[in-house]
């Protein structure tokens, strides 16, 4: 059983080879990388000295940090020197602006310049003995050996706090919250989750306010769908999970001051409450019409998987756009076989989709491995920005990603219903005869506005190609938008 | 389970799995981690695979020894010297990195051994004089949030941007639309299940006694009809201020109603005590889903308590205290005690009300015995069975120096530290306070004398003759126990027969600090059948009610991300894996009442002496510099069923929480 687990790992490992060059299937189409590492076209020779950083690298350096802080000539190492081929923009320059803020955030932590760096050494010690610790219990876990992991479990939660400077430190022990957790599902025989949907809306508001990859997901989006509705008089948006509908009134704004003049605009919210939905809906509604822009909104409280098509009727001449920013704090579509079904007979003409670059599926310890490289890069972009101690980030930290690493962690993954789930939406809309439409070049400087309001030396960075775009930071990439069509013109 | 990598042959460069993603993007970082942090320690295992280079060999030993004379490592020069070894290590890594990250895991595992133990100006002692100048009971000055505020100026530099980038793009109104809050609804019922647990499976239900761990691909259902939610439950989790005043309802209404966490814990232990393990399982599940340790009161008060029930459950109560003893051991330093400690009692006065209480009758009984006496006694000796770690004595040094009207006396204070285990970070800490100790009783001008007994094992197995308490004849002893006395096992009378022992020792004055709790009782699963269920269900109601007082009083009094809270929160999550899955024999968390202590010490022949005016005047002042809530009340007025209790009451929100007294043969 151990070994088969390994294989898995073995397997998923190249899935987060963050230098997979990008293999187009002969209808133009993006062959997600993990299809088209299996024949090994971009495997490299081991000691061909090239080093790509990863999303753990990213991990282990910010355990590695104190100490560089201490040198930043370490950035003399040839080894970093020879960082990832294509599209980075971290530079030794940006690597010495990173640091900056974190040493003022380290030495008003502690009071003082010699105390932080007196406690520099015993600090890299406990990062990396938790970390190991982690590694080793998530073996136990994906090998049933609960025992285990529950005693490994029990040392973290004496030793990583989620307030500590390090960033790494706080993802240990919002992964050790999540394995406890895990580890209790097991016991139990099982694991629905609970969904508190209230304090995620207000979380996932905090989000929108203190990183940029909600609003990313929204302007692309927006911009995408925007460009899909030139000239169209008659509009009908469906959004698959529309929270608070916080993108919304941008692209209300915009239609509405259209040289062509504004639409007539039809919006369905999906949602898990009618009372939520119905707050949105009234929120929607007076916006517009103070825009002056003819709207209505239909609330349907179900997942797109279980909607019965008929609940969303379009109607004739009307331009359709379906809408989803796919995240792990619910599973907010359902099954996504029917899911898919539906988009099939709406027949959208723009299907704007936000992933995250992440695959959800797979063994326990895939999964692990993919979320604690995607998450370690997420905290430390909030690392970046905020000091230790601020409320929002907490809010964040805690009440969104954490519970993203539950789902993530928990038994049946993600959506912990049993159902089935893609691998990729993008390749299953490909194969099903969507058409993908390049992100165009305002949805590039949309998204290059979005960053400007951060500072460079934040580290966000952008990803175009193969059509799509991506919000990274460093090289992680964390974020991936792209737009499709069920009507290609020709 | 796994091997250990090292002296597997390296895999050949066109195998697959050698080139997975982690391992090998992982591994330049790894050598750069491995070193810059563990590179003696990884020599060893290096050696071998450079025994036929002894030139890279001498290298590595040269670095390794500036790296550990601290040479300001890494310096120009290694740069070079690493760059030409780094191939060769590249092969090492490449040997050593197996097929699977636990590897990597065991290659960067550092010694633990080896961590040095950071010692820092301004400790304990030092600080505390510095922040009391004036007078006695002024040990609270408020250097507040002195953290927090450090950070304003690093306040997040883009909102205005954004908001800006906002009405640009929507118009002013956009603006508007922000602002209101989505959150308040009016919706008081805002807990919404998620649909796929109406789902119907047709995968059999398991029973919580036959469930065995699935695997990760197993997936079981509850039948709908089982997600029954208790009535009146209200799951509130949008406002943060709901959750501290239902814990102070649940907490005042004896555990009993309140927030959803101590009702489902409620239902939970009464299932637990029924043996009704599907409803325990459904109750645990939920809990499962919505404790956090690190989220609001109520999320907390479920998590540490989920915890504590699932160690009973899975028979590994004993075992999962002694785990987690062991962590926070390995964690705790003297620098993390001291802050915890100083934060806590800047903070709140759970723990500055004891001392301040205790502080004035040991005063008052040494200055009494000046006054009526004639000579004063040239020795004050204090017996200390507190585990507080000094906290309690900078006051009482200061206070010596300061009002003895001739000359200062002699203190010797004998601080009995006493474990279940050796523990080596308490043997840590206390070699930093007594050095601190003596440098301040030298600095206040006391002639003092410091002896630090550790004791592994209970209390009350302490040969106290053996002390020697007298100083040679003529001192006057005082003993202090602050929370020294629930640390005694409460079965087999022995908290009498130390109460009697002490007694013995015919001290002027023993000061008795407790927390007020009904814990003697609660049963750990040594006694059986009905009665052993109904007084684990007691316990736990009593410990439910205590430790919710005790979180809400944090949350109101700290700030949320605190990592001194934190430690606090996690002490108290140890105490309640002892209160609800040990035996109460082997418990030292058991606390009493304080009518039931009074009843102990009276008939070990005490008799209660009250506290003076000026004390009193002295605790009432200690209690404004405080939040909001607490307040003090004597012993008298309190409810007391027994009638018999002494002392006086902190009170949080109207419920007494901690019980000072003094008492005298």
């Amino acid at each position: 059983m151990m070994k088969g687990d390994f294989e898995v790992v073995n397997g998923a490992l190249n899935l987060v080879q963050p230098s997979e060059t990008w293999d187009y299937t002969p209808a133009g189409f993006p062959v997600p990388h993990h299809i088209s590492n299996l024949p090994s076209t971009t495997a490299r020779p081991v000691l061909d000295g090239h080093c790509t950083n990863t999303n753990l690298s990213d991990f282990m350096e910010q355990v590695a940090s104190p100490f560089s802080e201490a040198s930043p000539s370490t950035n003399g190492f040839p080894m970093d020197t020879s960082l990832p081929t294509d599209n980075i923009t971290t530079s030794p320059d940006e690597y010495r602006s990173r640091k900056a803020p974190r040493r003022v955030h380290e030495s008003a932590a502690c009071g003082g310049e010699s105390r932080s760096s007196k406690s520099l050494a015993e600090r890299d010690e406990h990062g990396l003995n938790m970390i190991t610790i982690l590694l080793e219990c998530a073996v136990a876990i994906s090998t049933e050996n609960l025992p285990q992991a529950n005693r490994m479990l029990l040392e973290l939660t004496q030793m990583a706090s989620p307030y500590s400077p390090s960033c790494a430190e706080r993802v240990v022990a919002y992964f050790t919250k999540a394995m406890t957790s895990r580890v209790m599902n097991s016991w139990l025989g099982f694991c629905s989750p609970l969904v508190p949907h209230r304090s995620i809306l207000s979380a996932f508001q905090a989000y929108n306010n203190i990183s940029p990859f909600i609003k990313f997901a929204h302007f692309t989006a927006n911009q995408a769908i925007l460009e899909a509705l030139h000239q169209k008089e008659r509009v009908h948006i469906i959004d698959l999970d529309i929270m608070q509908g916080l993108q919304w009134p941008a692209l209300f704004h915009i239609l509405a001051t259209r040289a062509d003049g504004p639409p007539h605009v039809r919006m369905t919210g999906l949602g898990t409450s009618m009372a939520m939905l119905e707050e949105t809906g009234r929120q929607l509604s007076n916006f517009a019409r103070r825009l002056g822009m003819s709207f209505e909104f239909h609330p349907i409280a179900e997942r797109a998987g279980d909607v019965d098509p008929s609940m969303v009727p379009s109607q004739r001449g009307e331009a359709v756009a379906v809408h989803w920013l796919q995240h792990t704090l619910y599973d907010a579509t359902g099954p996504d076989r029917n899911t898919m079904r539906l988009l099939e007979l709406l027949a959208p003409r723009v299907i704007t989709l936000v992933e995250q670059e992440m695959a959800h599926t797979g063994s326990f310890l895939d999964r692990f491995v993919e979320s604690l490289h995607y998450y370690s890069a997420i905290f430390d972009s909030l690392g970046m920005s905020l000091p230790f101690d601020n409320p929002s980030r907490h809010r964040v930290e805690h009440g969104l990603l954490s519970r993203e690493i539950n789902n993530i962690l928990a038994i049946g993954g993600p959506a912990r219903s049993g159902e089935e789930k893609f691998v990729s939406w993008r390749m299953e809309l490909a194969c099903r005869g969507f058409v993908q439409m390049p992100m165009s070049g305002n949805s590039m400087a949309q998204a290059q506005l979005i960053l400007n309001m951060f500072p460079p030396s934040l580290g966000y960075t952008i990803f175009q190609g193969d059509g799509t775009l991506r919000l990274g930071w460093k090289d992680t990439r964390l974020y991936t938008a792209s737009a499709w069509t069920a009507r290609p013109t020709r | 389970m796994v091997t250990p990598p090292a002296h597997t042959p390296a895999p050949p460069a066109t195998d697959q799995t050698s080139q997975s993603g982690l391992v090998r993007l992982d591994k330049d970082q790894l050598i750069r981690l491995v070193e810059v942090f563990d590179f003696s320690s990884k020599l060893d295992q290096a050696h071998h695979c450079f025994s036929s280079n002894s030139g890279i060999k001498a290298r590595l030993k040269i670095i390794k020894k500036r790296r550990l004379n601290a040479e300001g490592f890494p310096r120009q020069g290694d740069f070079a010297e690493i760059s030409q070894i780094k191939s060769a290590f590249h092969l090492f890594v490449e040997k050593s990195l197996k097929k699977c990250f636990i590897s990597v895991a065991s290659l960067i595992k550092p010694t633990i051994a080896s961590a040095p133990i950071i010692r820092m100006p301004g400790a304990l002692v030092s600080l505390q004089s510095s922040d009391q100048q004036s007078s006695f009971n002024s040990s609270h000055t408020s250097s507040g949030s002195r953290s927090s505020k450090a950070h304003h100026f690093l306040h997040h530099p883009f909102q205005n941007q954004e908001e800006e980038l906002y009405k640009e793009e929507c118009g002013n109104n956009y603006h508007l639309y922000m602002d209101e809050d989505f959150s308040s609804s009016s919706s008081s019922k805002h807990f919404h299940p998620h649909p796929s647990t109406t789902t119907t499976t047709t995968t059999p239900v398991p029973s919580a006694a036959t469930a065995t761990p699935t695997a990760s691909t197993a997936h079981v259902l509850f039948e709908p009809v089982d997600f029954s939610f208790p009535p009146d439950l209200n799951l509130d989790f949008a406002s943060p201020s709901s959750s501290s005043s239902a814990a102070g309802a649940a907490a005042s209404g004896g555990g009993g109603g309140g927030g959803w966490a101590a009702q489902l814990l409620l239902e939970c232990a009464q299932a637990v005590a029924a043996r009704d393990s599907q409803r325990v399982q459904q109750l645990m599940w939920m809990l499962n889903e919505l404790a956090s340790p690190y989220g609001d009161t109520e999320q907390k008060v479920a998590s540490y308590f989920l915890q504590a029930l699932f160690a009973r459950l899975t028979s590994a109560g004993p075992r999962t205290l002694r785990t987690l003893a062991a962590a926070s051991d390995r964690t705790c330093s003297f620098d993390s005690t001291r802050r915890t400690a100083l934060r806590f009692q800047e903070l709140s006065p759970w723990s500055s009300f004891g001392h301040v209480a205790a502080n004035g009758a040991i005063l008052e009984s040494f200055l009494d015995a000046a006054a009526g006496g004639g000579s004063p006694p040239q020795r004050l000796h204090i017996l200390d069975l507190s585990n507080t770690f000094c906290t309690q004595w900078p006051t009482l040094l200061e206070a010596l120096a300061t009002r003895s009207s001739d000359d200062t006396p002699h203190l010797s204070i004998t601080n009995v530290v006493s474990s279940a285990s050796p523990s080596a970070a308490v043997q840590r800490v206390m070699k930093e306070i007594v050095q601190r100790m003596e440098k301040f009783a030298r600095l206040m001008g006391v002639p003092f004398k410091f002896n630090v007994i550790h004791h592994a094992g209970d209390l009350s197995e302490l040969d106290l003759d053996r002390l020697d308490l007298r100083d040679g004849g003529g001192a006057a002893l005082a003993i202090n126990c602050v929370n020294a006395l629930h640390g005694v096992s409460p079965a087999g009378r022995r908290r009498d027969a130390l109460i009697a022992s002490l007694r013995r020792l015919q001290p002027r004055i023993v000061t008795v600090v407790e927390e007020e709790a009904d814990l003697e009782t609660a049963g750990g699963g040594d006694v059986g059948g009905e009665e052993g269920e109904e007084v684990f269900l007691k316990g736990f109601r009593e410990s439910l009610r205590f430790f919710s007082a005790y979180f809400d009083s944090l949350e109101e009094s700290f700030p949320r991300t605190s990592n001194e809270r934190l430690a606090l929160e996690r002490a108290a999550g140890r105490a309640m894996v002892d209160l609800v899955a040990c035996p109460a024999a082997e418990s030292a968390e058991r606390r009493e009442t304080a009518s039931c202590w009074s009843r102990r010490m009276r008939e070990a022949g005490f008799a209660p002496a009250a506290f003076s005016e000026d004390v009193a005047d002295d605790v009432k002042a200690l209690l404004r510099r405080y939040k909001e809530g607490w307040s003090m009340r004597a012993a008298e007025e309190a409810e007391d069923p027994g009638g018999a209790a002494a002392g006086i009451f902190l009170a949080w929100k109207d419920q007494p929480v901690v019980w000072a007294s003094a008492w005298k043969p």
